[in-house]
């Protein structure tokens, strides 16, 4: 029986606001889900802020405490929405709900749509508190950058975001639990590569040969550009915008692929997948 | 026109062939069982109908839509509730059953969602976190959602799992009421076989991916012809001439002055026995005839006797 895979890619109201209202219940109901949205943030807000006030003291440079807590608070938004893909999913695993969610009408466009709208709410509420923390502790004041900056940034960080958390949730539906650590410490592999708190011309070669291929280093480029200059460098981040949308896409067709996989060996009537 | 038709339906895992070209058609309106020993192909074939598994080649029709075209609009027109699955831990009974009224577009979801935890009697549970259930009101939870959009077609997978006799006969006939009021198509499975033969008007019988029969509960039974009669006789009476009497089935020694008779053809053999027997002096003080059951062919079945 040949399935076709259109099927996958239709989208309504109703499943997207049902599962909408599920991961809203999930973030009320779960004082985990409440407090990630500041732990890890504010811990790395912390550890850069102080970091910085340090290298401050015994460096004739200017700026840089704007480029690590700049860069700190936006880390947060793409490790913030990479992680809430993976965990949203990974609920329904550990609730062992994936059989009755795959058994519903609700298509993968349609979960990603409904986290992608949780994750943005989350990803906000994070970025204000973290905002409004890098003014109160160090007199950083992010608006500072620009409402067109602040908007492509958190837009190229935020997809590219969910793009490797969808990548992690297809190798999770591919090869069961063991690999949920993934969920947790891909950003953790991506940061050094992405150029967050040190510009990419201070990488040796072969880092660089990666580091352009991620859209984040572009964003971290143009945000340190953007505090040195006070103007937008716009055509790497279109660049990286593009980038990230044609990943978006690629990593859609790469969790649908990994879920018919998933159907074919069976594996999602397995709950006990690790 | 059947609501469901399979066709030639073949799954293979590695070396094993779980499915080997099931067909088979279930009415509208028709309780439906599936029965079968571990491993037979009743899980694969439920799991293929919900989408969930794959399968290597055949034909789906429900709703006299192609499954593999239309998967998604029939889905809705589905539901299922099955042992081993659950719902969100975290969240109470009502917001699960929201959150699957919702998916499903449910009208009038609220006044849905109580007539169901009444009908399954476990009002009082609506705001409890779902984690904190016993497995049997667990077991009710799943139906509720199974039924929150009055399914056309309803794959209930050992549903009644870890229900206390009482709860387990209300939950019975309330499935039969919803049926009866719906006209629901149920696809049903289970390890009770007093439950299949309750519930079910027509069950296949499922071995080693095949099917061996599909028929009422009555005509499968007679997959196993013969009937036990057990004769016993006053006290004291040396059993052992009735034992090999000629034209009669040769008898096994019961205890308590009983002799068992295996009777492969009782209309037949039934009279002419007692006949025989009591013509030979024997004083017959009870005499009990014990058909085989649906859990006799099972058993029979899952040894490869059948």
């Amino acid at each position: 029986m040949r399935y076709h895979l259109s099927q996958d890619f239709t989208c309504t109201a109703p499943a997207v606001w049902g599962l909408v209202y599920k991961f809203t219940c999930i973030c009320y109901r779960s004082l985990d889900r409440i407090f990630d949205i500041v732990y890890w943030p504010v811990i790395s807000l912390l550890l850069w802020g102080f970091t910085s006030r340090f290298v401050s003291t015994t460096s004739s440079s200017s700026g840089i405490m704007e480029f690590f807590v700049g860069g700190a608070v936006l880390w947060s938004l793409f490790w913030r929405a990479q992680a809430d893909v993976c965990t949203f999913i990974l609920e329904d695993f550990w609730s062992r709900n994936i059989y009755n969610l795959f058994a519903s009408p609700v298509t993968p466009l349609e979960l990603f749509c409904a986290i992608g709208l949780i994750g943005l709410v989350r990803c906000l509420l994070s970025f204000v508190f973290l905002g409004l923390l890098a003014w109160f502790l160090y007199a950083f004041n992010i608006l500072l950058l620009g409402g067109t900056a602040i908007a492509v940034f958190t837009t190229v960080l935020l997809l590219f975001g969910w793009v490797v958390g969808i990548v992690i949730s297809a190798l999770i539906f591919r090869f069961g639990l063991r690999i949920q650590v993934l969920a947790w410490s891909v950003g953790f592999i991506i940061q050094p590569f992405s150029c967050v708190f040190y510009p990419l011309a201070s990488m040796p070669r072969w880092v660089q040969v990666i580091a352009v291929t991620l859209p984040t280093t572009h964003v971290f480029e143009g945000l340190r550009h953007a505090i040195a200059t006070g103007e937008l460098a716009v055509r790497p981040l279109v660049i990286a915008l593009g980038l990230t949308c044609g990943l978006l896409i690629a990593a859609l067709l790469f969790f649908q692929y990994a879920l018919l996989q998933a159907k074919k060996r069976g594996l999602l009537t397995r709950f006990e997948m690790a | 026109m059947p609501l469901l038709e399979i066709r030639d339906l073949r799954k293979r895992y590695g070396a094993v062939e779980a499915l080997k070209g099931l067909s088979l058609d279930v009415e509208r309106g028709e309780f439906f069982g599936l029965l079968g020993p571990n491993g037979a192909g009743k899980s694969t074939t439920i799991n293929i109908l919900l989408g969930l598994i794959l399968p290597d080649s055949g034909s789906i029709r429900v709703f006299d839509q192609d499954f593999a075209i239309q998967q998604v609009a029939i889905r809705r027109r589905m539901n299922v509730a099955a042992a081993f699955t659950s719902l969100t831990g975290v969240l109470t009974v009502r917001e699960n059953l929201k959150v699957y009224g919702r998916i499903y577009g449910v009208r009038n979801l609220e006044r849905k969602i109580d007539e169901l935890l009444e009908r399954f009697e476990i009002t009082e549970l609506a705001q409890r976190k779902l984690q904190y259930l016993s497995s049997g009101q667990h077991t009710r939870v799943t139906l509720c959602k199974g039924l929150i959009n009055d399914p056309a077609l309803l794959l209930l997978d050992e549903c009644t799992l870890g229900l206390d006799p009482d709860i387990a006969e209300k939950t019975r006939r309330t499935l039969q009421e919803f049926q009866r009021e719906q006209q629901t198509t149920i696809l049903f499975t289970s390890h009770n076989m007093h439950e299949v033969e309750e519930l079910c008007g027509r069950i296949a019988f499922l071995s080693k991916g095949e099917i061996l029969r599909i028929d009422t509960a009555a005509r499968i039974k007679s997959l196993i012809p013969h009937h036990v009669l057990e004769v016993r006789f006053g006290p004291g009476i040396d059993l052992s001439p009735f034992r090999h009497l000629d034209g009669t089935p040769q008898a096994e020694l019961g205890g308590d002055s009983t002799l068992r008779f295996v009777l492969d053809d009782p209309e037949r053999q039934l009279d002419s026995l007692l006949r025989r027997l009591t013509r030979a002096g024997g004083h017959i003080a009870d005499i009990q005839i014990t058909r085989p059951t649906l859990e006799d062919v099972f058993i029979k079945v899952a040894r490869g006797e059948i």
